[in-house]
């Protein structure tokens, strides 16, 4: 296997996917798409990331998933934040700001 | 909760669904990034191809996701399920061995800890089993234990200050039914008031006696078991307040017993099979006449008080004895009180045997298991390679370990199913074989306890060892194992292997010396001459009603009725075609009932207070000793000249005539009874063995039947025939109802039965004993057939090269052979060593056969040795065909 991302990126991928289904429905491409566009290409997410990451949040049902059309109209799975899954973002998105708050301050501080 | 069910429920029914969707989800996205970097400008196959890379191998992201499906652990363990049985299944005979040996080495362990359980470990079935004591008379010299006398257990019960309640049981209480269908002996015992409350019964029915029923004149009450209520009276609830005829006398009916209550008690204490049919009250005097203070009949219950130890309850009691002996010389000198519990001393005369066979089966367990580890270990040797060959492929070490603990799993499992069900199958069979003398046997039932304690050992045995293989692959890299192939194998391991053949074998020689052994002393046992004839003799028990004892008077032998009777029907037996002989006698070798009197013999001097000379009494009539077949030694034999108006006569045993007389002629000497009448000696006859064939013969003196001081009304009637026993059986029940309907025949026997089951205890813990020295020989062989064809796969390219130098098969066969011989030669002498430090717990078990019997120490190792020469000699013959040829094209 390839070295997998700390559980802290694994976590902010995690995070980014929630961030981004916030705003719409989308499915695997455009959530791909949509998190190098939001990070300026910090984060080029693989598939190979991305889809376990995917059904991952939706087995912890935080996101729901159903077929539907794309924008060149071919079948796709679309994906939808639950309201558990709002409500995890929130709190995530929280402890993501206390966390790289404290980081920076940390890293200023020295 | 119900989201995740529905997932896990979605995720196992439609996997094919699921993985589709997924297929199709991940096509899609790899057709978008295609046409994504053809907008860019890139060609249809290069954008294709650059998809493909981004995305990474299409089924490894599948894999990937599949991995964080819920259900994927079911899903694996199918898989696993799956692969393990396609293995197992790949060597049916390694799978079959291993599942026989957990399963034999379950059921056995179930079966003997289950009856071990009942009769020794659990409480007994009473409230507060921990405080209930027995009492009884000990003797100061020899310290024999007796039943006690009445007037002593009314003065132990007033003056003992260390226990709740005592009650006193006299077991010998018969009563003959009437008025209620057919005659019928009830088997019956007289108990106190406080009996029941002791061991705390609870009634099924009605109540238990009152204390003032518990008194002369008061008591014609009963109370019935659950057995003769259901049987004799239909069960019916309207039995309280009924009056039975009993012995010709009313009693009325205060209570039922439970249906699982039993009077626990040592074989020996009361008669063989004894289960009580009827209670009543004992009614002893207040106090009762002092003539009870030299007859011994009861047998003595207490419950200790909550803050009384057994100890200090034994100095409250040693006390109450030294009162008695000062107050009481002539009876009592010479007696102490002694107070055993109840829990321990209903199982004095089998603990030994039970242990001995509870340490036989835990030694069949440890071979069990030492052949499921050496089965295991080896096959581990085999799969190295195959497991290396995964790790290689990717697999991780914790993947595998799991697929093997399935393995084990699968096997263990299996063979824990099957143990269960053969214990299942072979309890009730088992029970059936108990000798019917042993105590509790109504209380074995299969515990879960039992069952949980062997099924965890074997799993836990398959479990350790199936994972044996993971510490092999560890610490060589998988290209070192497949370059080594399968053949070297780690000295270490093969050590271990080696010590565990090495233990089975040893530990299989000392059950098979414990079985020898108990082999042959009942060979001994059955080849004790029991002093009379055994084959063509048939014995019933008779019950005369109590009208046969009226104008009997104690110390006179009138018994006018019962002579009458006995004349009849001997007349009546012996003109029965078939019958050569008939006689009575009241109590039976090898019956279980005994009774022994003291005497004085004429021209000795007194004995001091409290001993006495005592001998067994056996009133028989005329004929008694040519119809059992017991030589005459010395004078005449008791005929029917011999009646109650006649001289008073007695003829003695070979062995009271050496206790008392040594060299001299006993014949013509007089002894007497508690009476004072003289009884003059007759004759001497041969030596019986009345209480069992391993238990030498005791002083015996016989008396006339028509002079007997005291009244027997149960005499036994025995026939002897000149053809088979059993066909006189109808002939003989219809001369009793001729002489008086009202008299009930039962216990109609052969004394090749009695004889047989006499030696129950003997013949069953031989049987069960050599059925596990069977199993424990059959796995061990099994274990050695394992290891040499293990060792044979190995070496087959030594043995090519050595056969294409020149060796012989016969050289290669001998090899094998020899190798195998060194592990059993080891094996057979720790075994030896053992059996020697094994043979004291058995000793006491052990009829005429020394412990260390050489001539049983070395016909078991030679057995045991042609047994694992011949495991060994199937793989050696086939290491012995193998082409030299082939052998080293192998490489």
């Amino acid at each position: 296997m390839t070295a997998t991302p700390s559980d802290l990126l694994q976590g902010t991928l995690d995070l980014l996917i929630l961030k981004v289904l916030d705003l719409e429905p989308m499915h695997g491409m455009g959530i791909a798409r949509r998190i190098s566009q939001v990070t300026n290409d910090t984060f080029a997410v693989k598939a190979g990331s991305l889809f376990p990451a995917l059904h991952r949040l939706e087995e912890a049902g935080w996101l729901t998933s159903s077929w539907g059309e794309s924008e060149t109209n071919r079948r796709a799975r679309f994906y939808r934040l639950t309201r558990t899954g709002r409500k995890h973002l929130q709190t995530e998105s929280q402890r993501w700001e206390r966390i790289s708050l404290a980081m920076a301050s940390a890293l200023r501080a020295t | 909760m119900i989201r995740y069910l529905r997932t896990l429920w979605r995720n196992l029914l439609h996997r094919d669904r699921v993985d589709e969707e997924l297929d199709e989800e991940i096509r899609g996205y790899l057709e978008l990034t295609a046409m994504e970097q053809m907008q860019r400008g890139l060609s249809p196959e290069d954008a294709l191809h650059r998809a493909h890379r981004d995305l990474g191998q299409i089924d490894q992201v599948k894999e990937r996701v599949r991995d964080i499906r819920v259900g994927v652990t079911l899903d694996t363990l199918a898989q696993d399920l799956r692969y393990a049985l396609r293995t197992l299944a790949r060597s049916p005979a390694f799978s079959l061995v291993v599942v026989l040996t957990i399963a034999l080495g379950i059921a056995a362990n179930t079966a003997i800890f289950t009856i071990v359980d009942g009769v020794l470990l659990k409480p007994l079935p009473y409230v507060y089993p921990d405080r209930l004591v027995m009492l009884w008379e000990g003797s100061l010299t020899d310290g024999t234990l007796g039943t006690v006398a009445p007037a002593n257990f009314f003065d132990w019960r007033q003056q003992g200050h260390s226990f709740d309640a005592m009650a006193a049981v006299d077991p010998h209480q018969d009563a003959i039914l009437t008025g209620s269908g057919e005659p019928r002996r009830l088997v019956g015992a007289a108990v106190t008031a406080e009996f029941f409350p002791v061991l705390g019964v609870r009634m099924a029915l009605g109540r238990t006696f009152l204390p003032e029923e518990d008194r002369p004149g008061h008591n014609q009450v009963v109370v019935l078991s659950h057995a003769v209520w259901l049987n004799q009276f239909g069960g019916r609830p309207d039995i309280l307040g009924r009056v039975l005829t009993l012995n010709d006398l009313p009693f009325t009916v205060v209570g039922v017993l439970p249906r699982d209550f039993s009077l626990v008690s040592r074989a020996s204490d009361f008669e063989a099979r004894r289960r009580f049919d009827l209670w009543t009250p004992l009614a002893l005097g207040s106090p009762p006449p002092e003539w009870q203070r030299g007859t011994h009949s009861l047998t003595v219950l207490a419950r200790l008080k909550s803050t009384v130890s057994l100890a200090q309850a034994q100095m409250d009691l040693e006390g109450v004895a030294a009162n008695l002996r000062r107050l009481y010389p002539a009876d009592d000198a010479n007696r102490g009180i002694t107070a055993v519990p109840m829990a321990q001393h209903v199982v004095v005369d089998v603990r030994t045997a039970l242990i001995t066979l509870l340490a036989a089966v835990g030694l069949v367990l440890a071979i069990a298991c030492a052949n499921i580890a050496n089965l295991l270990l080896t096959r581990a040797a085999t799969r190295r390679k195959e497991i290396a060959l995964r790790v290689a492929l990717g697999a991780s070490r914790r993947r595998i370990a799991r697929q093997l603990i399935t393995e084990s799993a699968v096997l263990t499992i299996t063979g824990g199913t099957l143990g269960l069900l053969l214990t299942w199958l072979s309890l009730p069979v088992l029970l059936n074989y108990l000798p019917a003398d042993l105590p509790r046997t109504s209380e074995i039932a299969v515990d879960s306890r039992v069952l949980f304690f062997t099924s965890a050992l074997s799993l836990l045995t398959g479990l350790v060892f199936g994972l044996v293989p993971l510490f092999y692959s560890r610490g060589i890299s998988a290209t070192d194992a497949l370059k080594q192939g399968s053949r070297s194998v780690a000295g270490g391991r093969s050590r271990l292997r080696g010590a565990l053949l090495v233990g089975q074998v040893a530990v299989a020689l000392m059950l098979l010396v414990g079985a020898g052994l108990m082999m042959k002393s009942l060979w001994r046992l059955w080849g004790v001459s029991p002093g009379f004839h055994v084959d063509h003799i048939l014995t019933a028990q008779l019950s005369l009603p109590p009208q046969y004892a009226n104008g009997y008077s104690f110390g006179t032998g009138k018994h006018p009725r019962i002579a009458v009777f006995q004349r009849e029907l001997g007349e009546r037996v012996r003109a029965i075609p078939g019958v050569r002989a008939a006689s009575f006698a009241a109590y039976l070798p090898l019956g279980g009932n005994d009774n022994s009197w003291a005497f004085d013999i004429e021209g000795r001097p007194q004995r001091p207070p409290g001993v006495f000379d005592v001998a067994n009494y056996r009133p028989v009539t005329a004929g008694y000793f040519e119809t059992m077949g017991i030589p005459l030694r010395r004078g005449r034999a008791i005929d029917s000249g011999d009646g109650e108006d006649r001289p008073l006569i007695v003829v003695i045993n070979e062995a009271m005539a050496r206790e008392f007389w040594g060299h001299q002629d006993p014949v013509g000497q007089r002894l007497r009874f508690g009476d004072k009448t003289w009884r003059t000696i007759v004759g001497v006859v041969g030596n019986v063995h009345h209480r069992g064939l391993g238990i030498s013969p005791a002083a015996e003196m016989y008396v006339p039947y028509a002079q007997v001081p005291n009244v027997e009304v149960h005499p036994t009637l025995v026939v002897r025939t000149s053809t088979d026993p059993e066909t006189v059986v109808r002939a003989l029940q219809r001369a009793v109802a001729d002489v008086d309907p009202t008299v009930p025949v039962d216990q109609i026997q052969t004394m090749n039965e009695l004889v047989a089951d006499s030696i129950a205890q003997s013949r069953f813990r031989t049987t069960v004993l050599l059925m596990f020295a069977g199993v424990a020989l059959l796995v061990a062989a099994m274990g050695l057939y394992g290891a040499m064809s293990y060792s044979v796969s190995q070496r087959t390219q030594e043995f090519g090269v050595r056969m294409a130098v020149g060796a012989s098969r016969s050289a290669v066969v001998r090899l094998v052979l020899g190798q195998a011989a060194r592990l059993v030669a080891v094996g057979v002498c720790l075994g030896l060593a053992g059996s020697v430090l094994l043979s004291r717990l058995i000793a006491s078990l052990l009829y005429g056969v020394a412990p260390f019997d050489i001539g049983t120490l070395a016909g078991v190792s030679v057995l045991l040795v042609v047994v694992a020469l011949l495991a060994s000699y199937v793989p050696a013959h086939r290491a012995a065909r193998a082409d030299p040829m082939n052998a080293l094209r192998w490489e």
